[in-house]
């Protein structure tokens, strides 16, 4: 039974879009909410009930035997989850039910098709974080593409044509690439060198990442790499491939907004830190500085971009740019609290982010507009919205005691510690030594990146002062005393503040940035054994391009010869090694199956 | 996961026993005041009640706060001692110290297998010595007396902003609470950024007014200018230490090593850029230096925030932050970063009182006063006096808070007016003598007037001073006089004199009503029915009748003026600061004895001349406050002052616009930034954008060329998989050769 819970929690959202199709369209509603509800029911369970975080190996909970699809190319239907992904499926599960219960009075017309393609959405992207086969996975995440095409380009705004065909090509073309490399990986795997005899053809990741980490050169890896960045990044979105992000993200209807910024960009991350990292890990730690200088770049130029956006969804939007450069920045830091950093920067990003978006789609229903020239002041007149408005800014800025300062501190200490070059530094952060020397970030990354919080603090209360400080603006037509505005509409009337179903959709997302604020240590405690994966995986890249591992990481720990001072908890056996990557104990024995070689 | 919340509530049950409840309660307390004044404002409530619930707790936690002091008297008494009698070589190893583990916040660890192994440990914990325990007494005791204050002065605003702002208020008590308690530097940067969170909503709360919402922005962002550095600190604290609480941290300085076991004097950076980082984070939340430009505009909120937040709590974190990590700064024998405090301190004591002396609005004169004082506490800091600075910090949150409240209390009665050329006399209205009773020994206080509790800390600076350099000491005994004639020019011109009053314009006090008046009601009755009720008495064209505080603000005024007189004994009479002077002998702040300099004033021990000195010159700035604003006087808007003014050539225009500086930052920083965003944003719209537009009219091209009959969109990515196939194709290819 257990093993079918993640099955479970994609097939419920796919059986209530059925459902949705079928019954007649008064009905859509409850039934994609009680879908989405269900899944999360059960996604809950997996997690809390039968999901072991603290000993979380890879992709551990899952099926016992997979489902042979085509065996002769080694494809399987194989689902499972470590501690990253069931964060993520988690987040997903969450955000299913809020985007649809926030829909009920956006959404107006063709509400079967928008349902439908809402819940399709849902089981695709949980699909993602749980596959353990490649090709699920490429399905999955190639899949996302088509509900997110149609909820833009139906129900988006103005532009939501131009935005739904960019955003269609952009992420396609990237990820096409990205196959190719993914294929490739796949195809090493039965042409390497010392294998002897027929080897059958394998999909799986774990497999994978064993052989390509273990014998591609840093040639190939680099390859390899490039092409993975291609489609990932753009998912991401990195630096000079962000444009289609703004444009769908402002033409989106408010759900798809949410889903967008919450989980779609989380595939990108996802995928970089599923497949990037222990593919090709030698060429990863090759070019950190580079990927380092993009992300350096997208926080502060994303950030200054904000700051001077007139559409506050669009501020909100570019703002993504910049937390998602802290959010690559802190996984190519290669160390645990970087790593660890970078999964908790995901969910919170979708968290606070995500309900930034959902609090901008309440006030387009009642006004809409977005732009902050006509909007402001909103505090004295929807004071409600004002206070969780405010919260989720302060979230979205790293406040301490939210959930955003946890991780953006975490990203920003593993990039900070990942060496300890401060001299040299600067001269390898202006100029990365790209594919040169192979390089680490250091404190002048971290210091260069820390600049991107005080920008987060200018465009953020910039907009806070706009929106809901001052006094108060409406667009024309909407004059002082007009207590229902959403009256012109066929739909049911809004209340001038929030109603208890939109209250009802914000405080759950609350609670979770308090709780994760103040209490992280659940989930810093269930990336422990993933995150340990993924930085062996680093060190044995660092083996094989020579370079020592993390400097940083060993002066913090007080590791040093005789005569050092002994702190408690600061001992470490001696003469460990990186010199393997996947442990004995990463490759559980159900995952043993014709075509794997194990070493 | 379950588990493991599991844990935290059994590890948040008190370990031990003993007195660490106490300690736990104090945090507690104002964190159940902000929940329920948060449930206030959900259930609407129309009544007092939040700021009795405000009140109540905070009047709780400073009871617990005085148990935890007798508590950790035999502590503090035993390593005041030790202190005593080892006087060359007490440090704060030796000081007596308790610390709390309450939960864990930002702690875990790593490895332990194959990978390096590693640990970060940020508890929510507690750090109790001396120097806590000293800022814990006048956050809570100051809290509650200004909580009382405002209960009154918010009056006219029971149901609108009532509950949120007691919310806020409890919230800022909560979380100074724990960056004072704090057992290591990431709590105390969760209290940091918390109280600059409650400053950024306190100083907006009258959100209707741009310049409170501009105000509260800027606040907002110079601290987060100056907590960068802060956390760049932090990290490189535990870059050096491998771990950042304080006591690991101290014991560590104690030895002289680093981590890695290496001396630390060796290291190129452990003594002096780590503790200029913290430095960076003091000066900003103290307003020293190049950041001290928010302060002034922090007026903008309610009086009883501008006390206690920006008077005689929030803004002494630097202060507190430096004399926590003084074995940090002393690591370098020859105290580079400390000069540069001690400097930054003088200089902008010196440099604010000039503005001080020159503005008209009795807030804005209180706030450069308090940039100025606060640079008295750095320099104290600089020049190796922590006690004198912590003297100076305490007697300096009873004496400013009593100042600003008086000036609330007029600011209250007038209908917000501030502008010290339109109030006159003010002491001779009925009804007043107790404000201008405080606002007198306020005054008496700050211009360091023989005997008072400001005259006994600020002279414990000036000596050293002298002691160490000459020159800041020159300085700073000048700014003592300076101090003096602002001080006393607004006292002068306020409450003396003849009797003339003109009412403000409500901005300050009273916004709520105008903007209501504008801005009409969506469907609250109750609003417009308050606003009908009060506005009368007010009205511009109406004769207008100030109204002379009631009992809750006397009590608070008549309250503090008694503190100021009380804590005479525990700053005063003796060369190293009496009880305070013990209390911070007993923290990590305590100051390594034997190391006194050898600068003199005029060849004299400026120990024992700077009394005679220091009240001279403060005496001299009262007689030339009177000469030029009190003698002869007639009017409210014409003194001797003007006389003096065309002499003095543009200077005083200079200073009366702050220097021009908030132009200068203006014209350097912000614009050119704006000007590069700008530029940026056309950049992603036309070339970053614009290529990948570009690169989409290839296929589109190809399409229409090789499918000319075909149409929509669809090609489009039909021939982007194609592309994508040959890229495959042409990998495999290159790769498998």
């Amino acid at each position: 039974m257990n093993q079918w819970l993640l099955i479970l929690a994609m097939l419920t959202p796919l059986a209530s879009a059925l459902g949705v199709a079928v019954l007649p369209a008064a009905r859509a509603k409850t039934v994609a909410m009680y879908g989405t509800l269900v899944a999360l029911v059960f996604v809950l369970y997996a997690g809390f009930g039968v999901f072991s975080w603290e000993q979380s190996g890879y992709m551990q909970l899952g099926m016992d035997e997979p489902i042979r699809w085509i065996p002769s190319l080694g494809l399987e239907f194989q689902v499972g989850v470590d501690g990253i992904s069931m964060m993520l499926v988690m987040l997903t599960a969450l955000l299913g039910p809020i985007c649809v219960i926030s829909s009920f009075t956006a959404i107006k017309d063709r509400e079967k098709t928008y349902y439908a393609w809402l819940l399709v959405l849902q089981a695709a992207m949980t699909g993602v974080f749980c596959a353990r086969d490649l090709i699920l996975f490429y399905i999955c995440f190639e899949f996302t593409l088509v509900p997110m095409f149609i909820l833009i380009s139906v129900w988006g705004s103005t532009n939501r044509k131009k935005a739904a065909i960019k955003f269609f090509l952009y992420t396609f073309t990237g990820s096409v690439i990205a196959l190719a490399g993914l294929v490739y990986v796949a195809w090493f795997n039965v042409h390497r060198p010392g294998i002897e005899g027929h080897v059958n053809w394998t999909f799986n990741i774990q497999t994978l990442a064993f052989a390509s980490s273990k014998w591609m050169s840093l040639n190939q890896q680099t390859w390899v790499m490039f092409a993975l960045l291609a489609g990932f990044a753009v998912k991401v979105p990195l630096f000079p491939v962000h444009t289609w992000l703004p444009l769908a993200h402002t033409e989106a209807p408010t759900a798809g907004s949410v889903i967008l910024a919450g989980v779609l960009l989380k595939l990108g991350t996802y995928a970089l830190i599923r497949f990037v990292l222990p593919f090709v890990p030698a060429a990863v730690v090759a070019y950190a500085p580079l990927i380092g200088a993009l992300c350096i770049v997208g926080i502060i130029y994303g950030g200054l971009i904000c700051w001077v956006q007139t559409d506050v969804k669009k501020l909100v939007a570019y703002s993504s740019v910049a937390h998602l450069g802290f959010c690559v920045l802190g996984m190519f830091a290669l160390n645990h609290a970087g790593i660890e950093g970078s999964v908790l920067y995901m969910i919170n990003h979708g968290l606070s982010t995500g309900a930034l978006f959902l609090l901008i789609g309440m006030i387009y229903e009642r006004y809409h507009t977005r732009s902050m020239k006509e909007l402001g002041g909103l505090a004295a007149k929807m004071p409600v919205w004002a206070t969780f408005m405010v919260f989720f800014t302060m979230a979205s800025v790293g406040l301490p005691g939210l959930n955003g300062f946890v991780s953006e501190f975490l990203c920003v200490m593993g990039t900070y510690q990942a060496s300890t070059a401060w001299g040299s530094g600067v001269w390898h952060t202006l100029v990365p030594q790209v594919g040169t020397t192979p390089g680490e970030l250091g404190p002048w990354y971290a210091i260069i990146a820390g600049t991107g919080m005080i920008i987060a603090a200018m465009y953020l209360l910039y907009m806070l002062g706009k929106v809901v400080w001052g006094p108060l603006r409406l667009p024309a037509g909407h004059d002082h005393h007009g207590g229902h505005d959403a009256k012109d509409d066929h739909g049911p009337a809004l209340p001038t503040d929030l109603s208890m179903r939109e209250i009802g959709v914000l405080v759950p997302l609350a609670v979770l940035c308090v709780a994760l604020g103040v209490y992280p240590k659940p989930l810093l405690e269930a990336l422990k054994a993933p995150t340990d994966s993924l930085v062996q995986a680093a060190n044995a890249g660092r083996e094989k391009i020579g370079v020592e591992a993390t400097p940083g990481e060993r002066a913090a720990k007080g590791e040093k010869g005789a005569g050092s001072a002994q702190l408690p908890g600061s001992e470490r056996p001696a003469g460990t090694t990186h010199l393997e990557l996947l442990t004995p104990d990463m490759i559980s024995p159900a995952s043993g199956r014709p075509g794997e070689v194990t070493p | 996961m379950l588990t493991a919340i599991g844990t935290m509530v059994t590890a948040a049950e008190p370990e031990g026993g003993g007195s660490h409840w106490t300690l736990t309660m104090i945090v507690v307390l104002p964190l159940v005041s902000f929940v329920l004044c948060g449930l206030c404002a959900a259930f609407k409530v129309k009544s007092k009640l939040p700021a009795w619930i405000t009140v109540a707790s905070l009047a709780a936690a400073f009871v617990f706060t005085l148990m935890a002091f007798m508590n950790a008297g035999p502590m503090i008494a035993a390593a005041g001692a030790e202190h005593g009698a080892e006087h060359a070589a007490a440090s704060a190893e030796h000081a007596g110290h308790l610390t709390v583990h309450v939960f864990d916040w930002l702690n875990f660890d790593w490895g332990g297998g194959k990978s390096s192994s590693g640990r970060f440990d940020a508890d929510f914990g507690f750090y109790i010595d001396g120097l806590t325990l000293l800022w814990m007494l006048f956050v809570t005791g100051l809290g509650t007396l200004i909580a009382l204050y405002a209960s009154e002065y918010m009056a006219h605003d029971v149901g609108l902003g009532y509950c949120r702002f007691f919310a806020a208020f409890s919230l800022f008590v909560l979380s100074m609470s724990c960056l004072v308690m704090a057992s290591n530097l990431l709590m105390l940067f969760f209290g940091w950024e918390g109280v600059g969170l409650c400053s950024y909503l306190l100083i907006g709360y009258f959100y209707k007014k741009p310049a409170a919402v501009a105000a509260a922005k800027k606040a907002f962002i110079v601290n987060r200018i100056g907590d960068l550095g802060l956390l760049m600190g932090i990290l490189g604290v535990y870059a050096a230490f491998g771990t950042v609480q304080y006591d690991k941290v101290f014991e560590f300085i104690h030895k002289g090593v680093d981590a890695g076991g290496h001396p630390l004097t060796t290291s190129s950076w452990i003594p002096v850029i780590l503790p200029l980082l913290l430095t960076a984070g003091a000066f900003g939340k103290s307003a020293q230096l190049f950041f001290y430009v928010w302060l002034p505009d922090a007026m903008e909120g309610p009086t009883p925030v501008s006390a206690l937040i920006h008077a005689a709590t929030m803004v002494t974190a630097g202060v507190f932050l430096i004399a926590r990590m003084m074995p940090l700064y002393t690591i370098d024998p020859a105290h580079t970063i400390l000069t540069f405090v001690a400097w930054g301190g003088t200089i902008t004591a010196f440099w604010a009182a000039t503005i001080g002396m020159a503005h008209f609005d009795i807030k804005r004169v209180m706030g450069y006063s308090t940039a100025s004082q606060l640079g008295y506490m750095f320099a104290g800091l600089g020049v190796m006096n922590s006690a004198g600075g912590a003297a100076h910090v305490f007697s300096h949150a009873f004496f400013k808070a009593t100042l600003f409240l008086a000036c609330g209390a007029v600011m209250h009665g007038f209908a917000g007016q501030l502008d010290l050329r339109k109030l006159s006399g003010v002491r001779k209205l009925p009804g007043w003598k107790i404000v201008a009773a405080a606002m007198f020994f306020g005054a008496l206080n700050l211009s360091g007037v023989t005997f008072t509790a400001g005259f006994w800390s600020k002279d414990l600076i000036l000596a050293s001073s002298f002691e160490q350099s000459p020159a800041i000491g020159w300085i700073l005994l000048i700014t003592a006089g300076l101090t003096a004639y602002y001080t006393f020019r607004a006292y002068f011109r306020v409450f003396e004199g003849p009797v003339y009053f003109e009412p403000g314009d409500e901005v300050h006090g009273h916004d709520e009503h105008e903007d209501h008046a504008g801005h009409g009601h969506d469907g609250h009755g109750e609003e417009s029915h308050a606003h009908d009720g009060h506005a009368q008495g007010h009205g511009h064209g109406g004769e207008f009748h100030p109204h002379a505080p009631g009992w809750a603000i006397n009590t608070v005024l008549a309250t503090l003026v008694v503190g100021c007189f009380a804590i005479i004994p525990l700053v005063g009479f003796a060369e190293h600061g009496a009880w305070v002077g013990k209390m911070v002998g007993a923290s990590s702040a305590a100051m390594h004895g034997g190391e006194e300099g050898h600068g003199t004033f005029l060849g004299m021990n400026p120990h024992s001349v700077m009394y005679y000195v220091s009240s001279v010159v403060g005496l001299l700035g009262i007689a030339a406050a009177w000469w030029l604003h009190l003698a002869g006087r007639t009017s409210a808007a014409h003194a001797n002052a003007d006389k003096l003014e065309p002499a003095l050539g543009p200077i005083v225009t200079w200073a009366r616009h702050k220097w021009y500086v908030d132009e200068f930052y203006d014209a350097v920083i912000r614009i050119p930034l704006k000007f590069l965003s700008n530029i940026f944003y056309l950049l992603d719209q036309y070339l970053v954008d614009g290529l990948v537009n570009l690169t989409g009219f290839v296929p589109k091209g190809l399409g229409r060329l090789i499918r000319p009959s075909q149409s929509g969109e669809l090609h489009g990515y039909a021939l982007g998989m194609a592309g994508g196939l040959a890229v495959l194709i042409l990998i495999v290819l290159m790769v498998a050769r």
